[in-house]
């Protein structure tokens, strides 16, 4: 064998080396990225949620006059207008089965402006903070004299039976009101009064939130400090998002009737903050669970954390 | 009686071979440059290979990445853009957006853990891959598990979405421990040697 016949070995194996080094690369690109099969989708916004349809304020309407005894021992009387439209809408609607979601009744839009009117009315807008502490306990105390009826009594409704979406509980029927059917009512149970008062004292700007015990539905206002004077009680707090909220009932009703013979049940006001009083055990030493109204539900981790790219990627 | 071994006839005998010096080891050297030119060929030929699987897997990431940041600008701007005290409908719309995020999170990670799922790697960078897809896997459920989260909602079922948040969060947590892992792996790939004790 000459030289001359491994010269063309060689350059063969060059030729080789050339075209899979070189050539081949120049054709395909560098890098050859294979084209994935599927197709990434694109992000799609949400439909703009309808506007509420607002409840005309022409036509039938229920008028309903509350009297109450202000925190100054005077005596008051108010009247409330709710459109029929609005009440039958709202009793024609399902009631929520989870408790954390009846902040929604409170906040109702087609209630507000009902609300805001009559939560003004009771309450003026004071030039200092007395007044506007007195506002606060008329509307409070106004509520609480709203009568009790539980949720299971026919009595608690104009029609005088149960709405069509009452729900049987194991403990008997739940039926949450919203604030204008507490007030076409007259009457309601311990959420039905923490709810209406939540969105009366929404409408005027006070930081609100449900509490909630196994037994019992109270309200926790938001306050930086509340001392008074005359209390005979420590007043009771609940932390919620680094705030102070104090303990508020809704209604008047402290276990038992008057008298043997009277179907009307004892009740007494109840102070901001005042739990000693409590008729539930639960209100006494238990910690509810706090419902804020004004929330959105959002994860406690979403970042992304960005990943080092291998040396030679884009 | 004795046996005896018949001749073997002279055709099937092994013709002698006149062996010259000079060109033997001319054949030797041939043969010798043939591996050698094999060999440099092979050895450049993976080589070439292995970079260009990396450089594909790198751009899949690259584009993981970039399609993952534009996620992440979406959800830190719906989460930013929340009032402090939403009404009913703010709430609502939030929620609404919130889904549409979390829909746009799962397919946008089910689908480059499908890409990145299919590269072939270097024997080196089989952790890489491994722990970023699993990145993308946990982060996918937790996608999920913010549209359970949004459905629930819709539904008022309150207590259900917040559950539903917390397994995503915890799901949140998974994916933020297996970048660690992309990390760590990534640079013992790059780097060489051993895998630390995580």
């Amino acid at each position: 064998m000459e030289w001359k016949d491994i010269i063309p070995v060689l350059a063969g194996g060059l030729v080789i080396l050339v075209v899979a080094l070189v050539v081949k690369p120049a054709l395909v690109g560098e890098p050859a990225v294979a084209t994935p099969g599927p197709v990434l989708p694109a992000y799609v916004p949400p439909a703009p949620l309808p506007a509420a349809t607002p409840f005309p304020e022409v036509g039938a309407a229920h008028t309903r006059t509350f009297r109450w005894t202000a925190i100054d021992g005077g005596v008051h009387t108010t009247e409330v207008r709710v459109p029929e439209a609005l009440f039958l809408a709202h009793r024609e609607t399902p009631r929520f089965a989870d408790r954390l979601a009846w902040g929604r009744y409170a906040l109702a839009e087609e209630d507000r402006p009902i609300l805001a009117d009559l939560a003004r009315r009771i309450a003026p807008a004071g030039g200092n903070p007395e007044e506007e502490y007195f506002g606060l306990m008329n509307l409070i105390f106004f509520v609480q004299q709203i009568p009790y009826e539980p949720d299971n009594s026919t009595d608690s409704y104009i029609e005088g039976a149960l709405p069509r979406h009452a729900r049987p509980v194991k403990d008997g029927i739940e039926y949450p009101k919203y604030p204008a059917e507490t007030l076409v009512d007259g009457k309601g149970d311990c959420e039905d009064s923490a709810i209406l008062l939540a969105g009366l004292l929404d409408a005027l700007g006070y930081d609100t939130v449900l509490l909630l015990y196994p037994d019992h539905m109270a309200l926790g206002i938001r306050m930086d400090g509340f001392h008074p004077y005359y209390a005979k009680y420590t007043p009771k707090y609940f932390d919620y998002g680094g705030k102070h909220y104090y303990y508020v009932e809704g209604t008047t009703y402290y276990g038992g009737k008057v008298s043997a013979d009277s179907p009307v049940l004892r009740g007494k006001p109840f102070p901001i903050g005042d739990t000693e009083d409590a008729s539930f055990g639960s209100v006494k030493s238990g910690t509810p669970e706090i419902v804020p109204l004004h929330s959105i539900p959002a994860p406690a981790e979403y970042r992304i954390r960005p990943a080092r790219l291998p040396a030679g990627g884009a | 009686m004795a046996l005896a071994i018949p001749k073997i006839p002279d055709v099937l005998r092994l013709p002698k071979i006149a062996v010259d010096r000079r060109r033997a080891l001319t054949a030797a050297g041939a043969v010798a440059a043939v591996i050698a030119v094999a060999f440099i060929g092979w050895t450049l030929h993976v080589g070439w290979t292995e970079d260009r699987q990396v450089a594909a897997f790198g751009g899949h990431v690259a584009a993981s990445e970039a399609d993952l940041a534009r996620v992440s600008a979406k959800i830190s701007s719906c989460i930013s853009s929340r009032p402090e005290y939403p009404s009913v409908a703010e709430s609502d719309t939030a929620m609404r957006e919130f889904a549409a995020i979390a829909e746009y999170g799962r397919v946008v990670t089910a689908y480059h853990r499908q890409v990145i799922g299919a590269d072939e790697v270097p024997e080196a960078y089989t952790g890489v891959q491994s722990a970023y897809i699993r990145a993308l896997d946990h982060l996918n459920r937790a996608f999920s598990l913010w549209s359970s989260a949004a459905a629930a909602y819709d539904a008022k079922a309150y207590a259900a979405a917040k559950d539903h948040l917390a397994g995503a969060d915890r799901a949140w947590k998974d994916y933020v421990a297996a970048i660690g892992d992309y990390d760590r792996e990534l640079r013992i790939a790059e780097e060489g040697g051993e895998i630390p004790p995580a």
